[in-house]
C-alpha cells in the first residue's frame, strides 16, 4: 500500500487533494474511451466513386460529353444520343457509388459501443472527503469507492474488500462472479485478485481502491484501441470481385485501346476514335455486375435473417460460405452461460442430469433412496429465489435473485423436486451461515415437525471434514477408507470436467437445539458430526446444438478452434463435450498419462489435440503459432487475453485460411473485428462485439454458423452462375462494335441499348439465378481455395466469352442481317456501307432494290437493327439463364421450371413489351430462336459428357491440359477440394485408402506439394494433404462409416464432384 | 483468359508448354466449333435470303413515304456562289449535267425500254406482279426539253451565270409506292392555280416568312408543263426490273433571288400519301439555303 501511495502519489485514506486531480486530469486527459479519427465522409464518397471501373465509365461518359459538344459546335443538330449516353453513365457511376457509401457508411464506428459501458458517476474520496463525480474526471491516483450494482469506473487496485464480486465474463470470458480482495494471487494482471477493471460490473459487496489506469490505459482502452485500430479485413468475395473487375477493366481499356489505334490508322478522325474507345468500354464493362451481385447477397442475407442471422456487411454472407477456421468463444458461444447442474453423484455412482436449455433431455433416474434427502438438502441449503410473479415462465428462464451456482441449483431443485417455494415453507429456516470464501461452506437450520434439520453445502472437502457417516441407499453408513476413496475419485473425474463440485450434507437436530436468532458465526460449531447426501456438479453447459453444429463444420471441412479467456481445464471439457476435441483424441498430457511418462518426454506431434493456455502462448516463439497450428488439428487456447485471440486468427490467416471468430464479450471484439468475419452473438453479446462483427447470431446459437456456411456457400455457386450469365453477352454487345469497325456495317447495336440490357432486362434473370438451389451436397465438401477456386476463372470465361457468348452474337448478327435484308438492304450491300450510311447529307441512298432512303430513314432502320440484335441477345440470354440453373445437371433433371421466380423473371424482362422504346416485330424474336435452341442443346450434350466423363476432356468444355485427368476416387473423406473449381483442378484423389468410406484421399494430380503436412491421425495411414495454403491448417476430417452408402451411389457422388462445370 | 496474373494461370501457361498437344486440342476443338458455327450461320442467312424476294422488299415501313431531294446535291444544302465566277457554280453545274445525262433524249430512244407516256400527267401504269415473268418493265419517257431553261440544253450554266439559279426537284424511288394527288383544301393557292387530279405538285416558298419578299418569282418547269410529277411515272418496280427507270423531275428556277443574304427556301411535294415529318427534314419536303454574292 505504502509503495502505491508513493507510486501514485496519493493518499491511501484521503485520496487526492481536488488541486492535484485536477493537474492529472489535464495531464492525462478525461478518463475516457477516444474514437479514434476517421476519413471525412467526402473522402470515403469521393473514393467510391474512382474505382477502376467508375474511372472507366468516367472517361466514356467525358467522351460522350466531348463527342456531344463537338457535333453541336458543328452545328450538327442530328442527335443527342451522346448526351444521353453521358448522363445515363454518370447516373450508373454516381447510383453505384452512392450505394458503396451506403454500405460503408453502416459499418459505423465502434468506440460508440464502447461509450455504453463507461459508467457515468463515480464515488470518489478526494482530500478526505467523499464525493460524487464524473467518472470522466477521475485520475490515477484517485481513491475510489464502488459497491455492488456499479460499473467499476476505472482501472483499480483494490485496497480494502468486502464479499466484492465483480462479473468479467465480457473482459475475459469468466462466466462466473469473481471475488475482489486486497491480495495479489497471480503475476498476471488479468488474473489477479486485486485490480477490477474498468467497465466490469462490480455484482455485491463492496471495495474501495486507487485508480491505477484511466481512459485509453485501462484495459478495456486498450482493447477499444485495438479493436479500432484493427482494420478491415477484405472480405474474399470482395476480393474476387476486384480481381475480377481489374480484369474487366484492363480487358476493356486493352480492347478500347487497340481499336482506337486500329481507327486512327485507318484514318478515322480523332474524335471519332474516341467514341470507338468509349463505345467498346461500354459495350465491354458489365454494369450491371456489381447492382447483380448485391442484390443476390442481399437476398441470401434477408433468407439468412429469417433463420436468426442477421448479416450487417453484405458481403460477409459470402465470406461464411468460404470459411475454413471458425476461431469460437467458449462462453455464450458454445455454451449457454449460465450455471446448470451437470452431474449428482450419490451412493458411488455419477448421475447426469439434464442440461439441455429448454429441459428436454433425459431427466436421471431419481429412485435412489438416497435421493430424497440430498433433494431437500439441495432445496433447503439455497439462499436464492425465483423473482415473483413467473408462474406461467418455464423454470430455465424464470429470472432469479441470488449468485449463479446458487439459482443453478435452485432451478434444478425446482425442475426435480418440485416447488422450492412449498418446500421452504414447509421447513422453515430458523438460522443460516452464508458461504464465505474462507468456510467454503453454507450452512442453514431448519424446522422440520419434531425436529431440526441442519443442512449443509460447500466445497467437497471441507463438507467432508464435518461428516461423520455417509448415506447409501437411504441409509446412513459410517465413513470408510473405501467410500472417502470413491468420493475423491468421483470429485477428481467431475473437476476434471471443469465443473465445479459441491457437497451436501445433513444433519437431524432434536428440537430447539439451535434457536431462531442464533448468530450465524455459533452455526459452524453445531454443524459436525453430520451424514454426507451427495455430489452436486456445476458448469456452463454447451448448448444442446452446438455438439451437431460441430460435426456439420467438420464435415464441411472447417477447423473448430475454441479461443476462450477461461480456465484451460473448463474450456478443455466443453470442448471435449461439444466434440471440438473429438472423441478419441488425445493432448500431450493425455498420452502422457496414458504412457505414464513425464509431460517433457511425449513428443507433441503424437496428439491431435492440444489445449494451450494465453501464457504458454506468450511464451511461444514468433511462428511457433502457426507450427501448433499445423501440428494439431485439435486447438484449444485457453485464458487468452483479447491481443492473443487476435495473434491466433492472424496466425490462423498467415496459414491462409479464412477465419470466422464468434464471440460475445468486449474481449472478443479485436478478433471479431480482424477475422474475415466476426459472428456476434446477439442476445448475450455486448455492444462492442456487435459492432464489431459482421454478423450477429439473434438466437445465440452456433448452429446458425453452419445455415450461414451452408447459404454462403450456395450463394457463391450461385454467383457464378450469376456471373457466367452476365458475362456471356458481353461478346455479343461488344461484337457489333468490332464488326462496325471492321466491316463497316451500320452500326447493329447503339449504346444506350447496351446500357438497357445490361441494367434493366438482365438484372432480373442474373438475380434469379441466385435462387438456385444447391446441385451436390455442399456440406459435404471442403471451403473453397479463396486462391484456387475463384469466382471466375479461364475455363468459366471461355466457356461464356468465346462459345456461348459467339453464338449470342451470331444470332445477333443473323437476325440484324434479316431484318436489314428485309427492308431492302442484302447483306452485301451492308458490308462497308456504313460511311454513306452515316453521311447526314445523304437523302438518297439507294439500297439493293434501288429504293432511295433519306438519313432519317436510314437512321430508323439503324434503330430498328438495335432492336433487333437486342431481341436476339435477350432470346438467347432466356436460353442462356436455363444452362447457367445448373452447371452438371441435365435441366430436365433439375427441373426446368422448379422456379417460378426464374420463369416470372425472364419473362417479365424479355416480355415484348418492355422494350417499347424499339419497334417491335414478332417475326425478329424468331430468327434467334433456332440460336437459343442451338445453345440449350449445345450444353446440355456438354452437360451429358460431363456427366458421363467426369473430368475427361469432351466437347465443349475447354479443359486445361493436366489438372483434369483422374478417375473418380473415394467420396468420403476429403473430396479432392473439387467442389466449385469448374476445370481448374479438378483434382481428383487418387487411389483411395482402405475402404471406401474410410479417411482421406490423397488428391491426384495436384502440383508438387509446396508443404505438406503429415495427417497426425490416424497414424497408420499415411495420407499427405498436397493443396497448398488453406489445407495446411486444415482439419482432416475424420468422417464415419456409411455403410447405408451403395458403391453405386457413391460412383455417382464422386462423378457429380469430379465434373469439369462452369 | 481472364486470370493472367494468378497462380493457376501460370499454371496453365506452364502445362501448356508441357503439353503442346493439348493446346493442339484446344485449338483444333476451336477451329471445328467456330467452323460449326459459321456454318450454321451462313446456312441460315442463306435460308432467309431464300424468303426474301429479289424484286420487292418484304417491309418498306422504314422508306415510306419518300423522301424529297433537290440536285445539285449539296453539303449543308447551301448553294453559295457568284454569278459572275464560272468557278464557284461549276459543282452545281457538273451535278446537273451528270444528273440529266440519263434524261437526254438520245438515252431514251430504245423502244424495248421505254415507252412515251404522253404530255400530260394520266393515271397510275401498273406494269403487272413485281417479278420477271414478263420480263423486264418499260419505263415512261421524260423529255429533258420539259426542263425548258433548266433543262441545259440552252442554257449550260443552268441559270447561274445570270443568278437565277436551277434545281431540280425529285421525289426519292420507293418500289411499288403511288403517291396520290392532293385533295384541295390544303394546298396553297399558286399550287391549286395548276390543279391536275394527276399530277403530285411541288411548291417553294421562303422558309421564313421575312424572306417572303426576298425569293422573288420562282419558276417552275415539269413535264408537259405541269409543275409536278405526273402519276403516270409510279409505281416504281425496282431496279431489276426498271434499270433504266427515270424519276419524274420538276425544275425550279429562282428568278429574282435576293443577292449577298442567305435566302432559305422550302420546297414541298403535295400529296395525300406524302407526309412531313419533325424528325425527318427530308420527307416530302427540303429546305435549301441561297447565297448569291453579286462580286
Amino acid at each position: 500500500v505504502k509503495e502505491l501511495e508513493i507510486k501514485y502519489g496519493t493518499s491511501a485514506t484521503k485520496g487526492l487533494s481536488e488541486a492535484e486531480a485536477a493537474a492529472r486530469l489535464q495531464r492525462d486527459g478525461p478518463n475516457a474511451l477516444r474514437p479514434p479519427r476517421g476519413t471525412p465522409g467526402l473522402v470515403r464518397f469521393g473514393r467510391q466513386l474512382a474505382g477502376g471501373l467508375q474511372c472507366l465509365m468516367w472517361v466514356a461518359a467525358a467522351i460522350c460529353l466531348i463527342a456531344y459538344g463537338v457535333q453541336r459546335g458543328q452545328g450538327d443538330r442530328g442527335s443527342s444520343d451522346n448526351l444521353y449516353l453521358a448522363v445515363a453513365l454518370i447516373a450508373v457511376v454516381v447510383v453505384t457509388g452512392c450505394f458503396g457509401y451506403y454500405q460503408e457508411f453502416k459499418s459505423t464506428n465502434i468506440i460508440a459501443s464502447f461509450r455504453n459501458l463507461v459508467p457515468q458517476q463515480a464515488t470518489v474520496v478526494r482530500a478526505g472527503q467523499t464525493l460524487q463525480v464524473n467518472a470522466a474526471e477521475l485520475v490515477l491516483g484517485d481513491l475510489v469507492e464502488i459497491k455492488g450494482g456499479d460499473r467499476v469506473p476505472a482501472d483499480i487496485r483494490v485496497l480494502a474488500a468486502q464479499g466484492c464480486k465483480v462479473d468479467n465474463s465480457s473482459l475475459t470470458g469468466e462466466s462466473e462472479p469473481q471475488t475482489r480482495s486486497p491480495e495479489c494471487t497471480h503475476e498476471s494482471h488479468l488474473e489477479t485478485r486485486n485490480i477490477a477493471f474498468f467497465s466490469t460490473m462490480c455484482l455485491e459487496g463492496t471495495a474501495t481502491g486507487l485508480v491505477i489506469g484511466t481512459g485509453e490505459r485501462t484495459v478495456i482502452g486498450r482493447i477499444a484501441s485495438l479493436a479500432s485500430g484493427v482494420g478491415n479485413e477484405k472480405t474474399p468475395i470482395a476480393v474476387e470481385i476486384e480481381h475480377f473487375v481489374d480484369i474487366i477493366a484492363g480487358l476493356a481499356v486493352f480492347f478500347g485501346a487497340t481499336f482506337f489505334l486500329v481507327a486512327m490508322l485507318i484514318g478515322y478522325p480523332l474524335l471519332r476514335a474516341a467514341v470507338f474507345f468509349m463505345a467498346i468500354v461500354v459495350a465491354y464493362v458489365p454494369e450491371g455486375l456489381l447492382a447483380t451481385v448485391t442484390v443476390c447477397l442481399s437476398l441470401t442475407a434477408k433468407r439468412l435473417a429469417r433463420r436468426n442471422c442477421v448479416v450487417k456487411n453484405l458481403e460477409a454472407v459470402e465470406t461464411l460460405g468460404s470459411t475454413s477456421v471458425i476461431c469460437s468463444d467458449k462462453t455464450g458461444t458454445l455454451t449457454q452461460n449460465r450455471m446448470a447442474v451437470a452431474h449428482l453423484w450419490l451412493d458411488g455412482q455419477v448421475l447426469a442430469a439434464d442440461t439441455t436449455e429448454d429441459q428436454s433431455g433425459e431427466a436421471f433416474e431419481q429412485r435412489s433412496a438416497s435421493w430424497p434427502l440430498l433433494s431437500q438438502v439441495i432445496t433447503l441449503c439455497n439462499r436464492a429465489q425465483f423473482q415473483p410473479g413467473q408462474e406461467g415462465v418455464p423454470v430455465a428462464q424464470r429470472d432469479v435473485i441470488g449468485d449463479a451456482s446458487e439459482s443453478a441449483l435452485l432451478k434444478f431443485a425446482e425442475v426435480t423436486s418440485g416447488p422450492v417455494a412449498a418446500a421452504r415453507g414447509r421447513f422453515p429456516k430458523v438460522a443460516e451461515l452464508p458461504f464465505n470464501s474462507s468456510n467454503k461452506f453454507q450452512v442453514s437450520v431448519h424446522e422440520a415437525g419434531p425436529q431440526q434439520l441442519l443442512v449443509l453445502k460447500g466445497a467437497p472437502e471441507r463438507v467432508l471434514e464435518r461428516c461423520r457417516g455417509y448415506l447409501r441407499e437411504g441409509e446412513e453408513h459410517p465413513l470408510d477408507p473405501e467410500w472417502r476413496r470413491s468420493l475423491e475419485g468421483a470429485c477428481l473425474e467431475l473437476g476434471g470436467r471443469g465443473e465445479r463440485v459441491l457437497g451436501f450434507c445433513a444433519r437431524w437436530l432434536p428440537p430447539g437445539s439451535v434457536a431462531a436468532g442464533t448468530p450465524p458465526e455459533a452455526l459452524a460449531e453445531v454443524a459436525t458430526g453430520l451424514c454426507f447426501a451427495g455430489l452436486v456438479s456445476l458448469i456452463d453447459p454447451p448448448r444442446a446444438t452446438v455438439p451437431q453444429a460441430v460435426r456439420k463444420c467438420r464435415t464441411a471441412g472447417i477447423r473448430v478452434i475454441m479461443v476462450t479467456g477461461d480456465h484451460p481445464v473448463t474450456a478443455k471439457a466443453i470442448a471435449a463435450a461439444v466434440g471440438i476435441i473429438s472423441e478419441g483424441s488425445e493432448t500431450p498430457e493425455d498420452v502422457a498419462t496414458r504412457l505414464h511418462l513425464p509431460l517433457e518426454q511425449v513428443d507433441p506431434r503424437q496428439a491431435r489435440a492440444r489445449v494451450v493456455t494465453g501464457s504458454e502462448l506468450a511464451a511461444l516463439a514468433p511462428g511457433a503459432l502457426e507450427e501448433l497450428l499445423r501440428t494439431h488439428p485439435e486447438m484449444v487456447f485457453a485464458r487468452t487475453s483479447p491481443q492473443q485471440k487476435l495473434l491466433i486468427v492472424e496466425s490462423c490467416q498467415r496459414l491462409g485460411a479464412i477465419v470466422a471468430v464468434t464471440g460475445d464479450g468486449v474481449n472478443d471484439s479485436p478478433a471479431l473485428k480482424k477475422a474475415d468475419i466476426g459472428v456476434a452473438m446477439g442476445i448475450a453479446g455486448s455492444d462492442a462485439a456487435k459492432q464489431a462483427a459482421d454478423m450477429i447470431l439473434l438466437d445465440d446459437n452456433f448452429a446458425s454458423i453452419v445455415t450461414g456456411v451452408e447459404q454462403g456457400r450456395l450463394i457463391f455457386d450461385n454467383l457464378k452462375k450469376s456471373i457466367a450469365y452476365t458475362l456471356t453477352k458481353n461478346i455479343p454487345e461488344l461484337a457489333p462494335y468490332l464488326v462496325y469497325i471492321t466491316a463497316s456495317v451500320p452500326l447493329p447495336l447503339g449504346c444506350i441499348t447496351i446500357l438497357f440490357i445490361e441494367l434493366c432486362t438482365d438484372i432480373f434473370p442474373s438475380v434469379s439465378l441466385a435462387y438456385e438451389r444447391a446441385e451436390s451436397d455442399i456440406m459435404h465438401l471442403r471451403p473453397r481455395d479463396p486462391r484456387r477456386d475463384r469466382l471466375v476463372n479461364e475455363p468459366l470465361a471461355a466457356y461464356s466469352y468465346f462459345q456461348i457468348g459467339v453464338i449470342q452474337s451470331l444470332a445477333g448478327f443473323t437476325d440484324y442481317f434479316v431484318a436489314m435484308a428485309q427492308e431492302g438492304w442484302w447483306p452485301l450491300l451492308v458490308l462497308g456501307l456504313r460511311p454513306r450510311w452515316e453521311d447526314a447529307h445523304e437523302q438518297e441512298l439507294q439500297d439493293s432494290y434501288g429504293q432511295q432512303w433519306t438519313f432519317a430513314q436510314r437512321r430508323y432502320q439503324q434503330y430498328t437493327c438495335y432492336t433487333v440484335f437486342f431481341i436476339s441477345i435477350e432470346v438467347c440470354q432466356i436460353a442462356d439463364v436455363l444452362i447457367r440453373k445448373t452447371r452438371r445437371l441435365s435441366l430436365l433433371q433439375q427441373g426446368l421450371f422448379r422456379y417460378t421466380w426464374v420463369c416470372i423473371g425472364c419473362f417479365l424482362c424479355y416480355c415484348p413489351g418492355m422494350p417499347n422504346v424499339f419497334n417491335f416485330m414478332f417475326q425478329w424474336w424468331l430468327v434467334p430462336m433456332p440460336f437459343g435452341l442451338l445453345i440449350l442443346v449445345y450444353d446440355e450434350i456438354r452437360k451429358l459428357g460431363v456427366r458421363r466423363h467426369p473430368g475427361k476432356t469432351h466437347l465443349g468444355t475447354p479443359w486445361i491440359p493436366g489438372t483434369h485427368l483422374g478417375t473418380p476416387g473415394p467420396h468420403l473423406g476429403t473430396p479432392g477440394g473439387t467442389w466449385n473449381s469448374p476445370g481448374t483442378h479438378l483434382g481428383t484423389p487418387g487411389p483411395h485408402l482402405g475402404t471406401p468410406g474410410t479417411h482421406l484421399g490423397t488428391p491426384g494430380p495436384l502440383p508438387p506439394p509446396l508443404d505438406s503436412i503429415p495427417s497426425p491421425h490416424p497414424p497408420q495411414i499415411k495420407a499427405q494433404v498436397t493443396r497448398p495454403g488453406v489445407c495446411r491448417c486444415l482439419l482432416l476430417v475424420e468422417r464415419p462409416k456409411n455403410p447405408k452408402r451403395s458403391p453405386r451411389n457413391h460412383q455417382k457422388v464422386t462423378k457429380k464432384r469430379k465434373t469439369l462445370n462452369t | 483468359m481472364a486470370t493472367g496474373r494468378n497462380s493457376s494461370g501460370t499454371r496453365r501457361r506452364r502445362s501448356c508448354w508441357a503439353a503442346p498437344g493439348a493446346a493442339v486440342k484446344i485449338l483444333l476443338f476451336y477451329v471445328i466449333f467456330y467452323g460449326c458455327l459459321a456454318g450454321i450461320f451462313i446456312g441460315t442467312i442463306q435460308v432467309m435470303l431464300l424468303t426474301v424476294s429479289e424484286f420487292e422488299p418484304k417491309y418498306q415501313d422504314r422508306v415510306a413515304p419518300p423522301g424529297l431531294t433537290q440536285i445539285p446535291q449539296v453539303q449543308k444544302t447551301e448553294i453559295t456562289f457568284t454569278a459572275s465566277e464560272a468557278g464557284s457554280y461549276e459543282p452545281y453545274v457538273r451535278n446537273l449535267d451528270n444528273f440529266l445525262r440519263d434524261y437526254s433524249a438520245e438515252q431514251q430512244t430504245e423502244n424495248i425500254v421505254f415507252q412515251d407516256c404522253g404530255d400530260t400527267p394520266t393515271e397510275y401504269k401498273d406494269r403487272g406482279p413485281y417479278n420477271d415473268a414478263q420480263g423486264q418493265k418499260k419505263v415512261c419517257k421524260f423529255r429533258r426539253e420539259w426542263l425548258e431553261n433548266c433543262s441545259g440544253l440552252n442554257d449550260p450554266s443552268y441559270g447561274y451565270k445570270d443568278g437565277k439559279p436551277c434545281i431540280l426537284v425529285k421525289l426519292n424511288r420507293i418500289i411499288g409506292f403511288k403517291p396520290q394527288a392532293p385533295v384541295n383544301e390544303s394546298l396553297p393557292p399558286e399550287v391549286m392555280a395548276k390543279y391536275n387530279p394527276n399530277l403530285i405538285p411541288v411548291h417553294c416558298v421562303a422558309k421564313r416568312e421575312e424572306d417572303a419578299d426576298k425569293i422573288g418569282a420562282v419558276e417552275y418547269y415539269g413535264m408537259g408543263g405541269y409543275p409536278g410529277f405526273g402519276l403516270q411515272y409510279y409505281p416504281y418496280y425496282g431496279k431489276l426490273l426498271q434499270p433504266r427507270y427515270l424519276q419524274p423531275l420538276v425544275a425550279v428556277q429562282f428568278t429574282n433571288l435576293t443577292y449577298d443574304m442567305e435566302v432559305r427556301v422550302e420546297c414541298r411535294a403535295y400529296g395525300q400519301n406524302i407526309v412531313y415529318s419533325d424528325k425527318d427534314r427530308f420527307q416530302g419536303r427540303f429546305d435549301i439555303k441561297f447565297y448569291i454574292k453579286s462580286s
